[in-house]
């Protein structure tokens, strides 16, 4: 091999090797400080729902429950907003194409305290004054079974809240899940279209039963990406979700999820309460984690079933 | 015996932008015959197959003026309702284009946009349009697996069973056989001549062979202008035009 060569790969292994490093490094840092939590709870600090420093207990369950309730909230509303965004950008004319794309690809560029202020005094007093009484009153969900739980017991809001959090998680996570959707759009072969339009598609039937289907898997990485996102994120809920240590109790309760309990508590934490906060840090990469290796496994699946291996 | 005119051409004229890719086209589809649309590349002749079923529309600035009659109702008219102009003119294009879905849903999907059936009636309209392709003895033990698992002649005949399964009148063929091995092409061509009972085909393409093997009658294109057509046992072996001559003899194309 040429000298120059054996530099530039000695120098692409030694960064490969550095981020494995990393990654073993970051979970045997966590293990290791958060063994006291292990020890002192066991592994019912992750069903335990109390989190007192003053008695010293502490348990996962309110943050972890707030963490997927929040996440889950944000790609319901993410997902179709998303495809609709992507959608409109791919059908359209070419001179409108690029700045709407653009637009929507600035929202990624937002620093995420930059949406937690926007959504203290933008969003919050919105919710209160407006989405919250509609849903509870216009709509009428409170009435329906299980409402009262959904909205809270007495379906008043202070605006802040889970369903608060959902929304700025999805205007964050937009940009990325719309990306990925428009790269699949653009990437269906143009014939493929044509013969679903020659066998007399409309657009919707061709878009949802083609190129849609065609796109699953991309679709589908698309929303796990968005989803790593929106689990992890933190100071924009930190503005907006309340932060009480409390299992989510409908749309407009107030809770807190993994990363803003973190946040929140670290920088005054001793002895077993941050040992209690390296053990969530842990559960929130396993979580992570567990989201990826469900997504390749998956994706796998679904590959072998399209007969794409065969 | 009186032949049937089941698509008539007048005065077509077809634009990319600015650029003018179809001069003055008339022409005469008989029906339940073959008709070859043969040509050097560029000529114009998948631009005028993809006229028939206005296909071209999903693009801008493509238009086409003139007349394109289907049973005398000029189908280039405004008030033409394209999902039913499509729904009697198929189309089969040069790469297969297997949906993402199953062998059998793949054909049932047409079936299931223009009409509503029950699920035993699914069942046989899907094997007499597989039977029809003369794929059903390769695929009936695996009508669940993916369309887009079968080798590329397979896949050329699953896209002709889901063109027959929503019964049009005219199926169009755009070198339907240009990117499939020339074992599974024969057996192809001989489907074609078998569907010719039922259905008006019109077929682009690019072997010349092919054309005289199976077409009725021949249209030669050339620079976006119909140069010739008539039967294609006289183009093949009498044309009238020396350009005609020379692209069938291979001094061009």
């Amino acid at each position: 091999m040429h000298k120059r060569d054996t530099i530039f790969c000695a120098i692409c292994k030694a960064g490969a090797f550095v981020s494995l490093l990393l990654m073993v490094g970051i979970f045997a840092q966590l293990l290791i400080h958060s063994a006291d939590a292990w020890k002192h709870f066991g592994i019912s600090f992750l069903w335990g729902v109390d989190w007192d420093p003053a008695m010293d207990i502490y348990g996962a369950l309110p943050s972890i429950l707030g963490t997927l309730f929040s996440t889950v909230l944000s790609l319901a509303l993410a997902i179709p907003l998303a495809f609709a965004v992507a959608l409109l950008i791919t059908e359209s004319p070419e001179w409108l194409k690029r700045p709407l794309s653009q637009c929507v690809d600035l929202l990624a560029a937002i620093p995420s305290v930059i949406y937690g202020m926007w959504g203290l005094f933008v969003l919050v007093p919105l919710m209160q004054d407006y989405v919250q009484p509609f849903l509870a009153d216009t709509l009428g969900i409170i009435h329906l079974p299980g409402g009262a739980w959904l909205l809270g017991e007495d379906g008043v809001g202070s605006g802040f809240g889970f369903l608060t959090a959902g929304v700025i998680l999805a205007l964050m996570i937009l940009p990325y899940m719309s990306a990925v959707m428009r790269d699949v759009f653009r990437m269906t072969p143009p014939v493929l279209r044509e013969s679903a339009y020659g066998l007399g598609c409309t657009r919707l039937e061709t878009t949802r039963d083609i190129v849609l289907r065609y796109g699953i898997r991309g679709i589908i990485g698309g929303i796990f990406i968005g989803m790593g996102r929106a689990l992890g994120e933190t100071m924009a809920v930190l503005f907006v979700i309340g932060n009480m240590m409390e299992c989510p109790a409908g749309l407009f309760s107030c809770g807190s999820t993994i990363a803003t309990t973190l946040a929140n508590n670290f920088a005054e934490a001793t002895g077993l309460q941050q040992s209690a906060l390296f053990a969530l840090g842990l559960v929130l990469l396993l979580m992570s984690f567990s989201i990826q290796l469900i997504t390749r496994y998956y994706l796998a699946l679904t590959s072998t079933r399209r007969g794409e291996n065969a | 015996m009186k032949t049937n005119i089941k698509i008539s051409t007048r005065n077509l004229n077809f634009h990319y932008g600015k650029h003018q890719a179809l001069f003055d086209n008339n022409l005469d589809i008989h029906a339940n015959k073959i008709t070859a649309v043969i040509g050097p590349s560029g000529c114009g002749k998948s631009t005028h197959l993809r006229i028939y079923n206005r296909i071209f529309e999903l693009y801008r600035n493509q238009k086409a003026t003139g007349e394109v009659l289907l049973d005398g109702k000029n189908i280039l008219d405004s008030d033409v309702d394209l999902l039913k102009l499509r729904h009697r003119v198929g189309m089969i294009f040069q790469k297969p284009t297997p949906f993402p879905m199953s062998i059998a849903d793949n054909v049932a999907y047409p079936l299931k946009l223009h009409y509503k059936l029950s699920r035993s009636e699914m069942d046989d309209r899907v094997e007499a349009a597989l039977r029809g392709a003369s794929l059903w003895d390769e695929v009936k033990d695996k009508l669940k697996s993916s369309g887009m698992a079968l080798s590329g002649g397979q896949q050329q005949r699953l896209c002709i069973a889901r063109a027959l399964a929503a019964e049009p009148e005219v199926i169009l063929m755009d070198e339907p056989t240009s990117a499939i091995a020339p074992v599974a092409t024969l057996r192809i061509e001989e489907l074609v001549l078998e569907l010719k009972q039922k259905y008006t085909i019109v077929i682009v393409t690019h072997n010349m062979q092919q054309a005289s093997r199976i077409s009725d009658r021949t249209a030669f294109f050339y620079k976006g202008r119909i140069v010739e057509v008539d039967d294609t046992t006289r183009i093949f072996t009498n044309p009238a035009h020396k350009q005609t001559e020379d692209y069938i003899t291979g001094r061009f194309g």
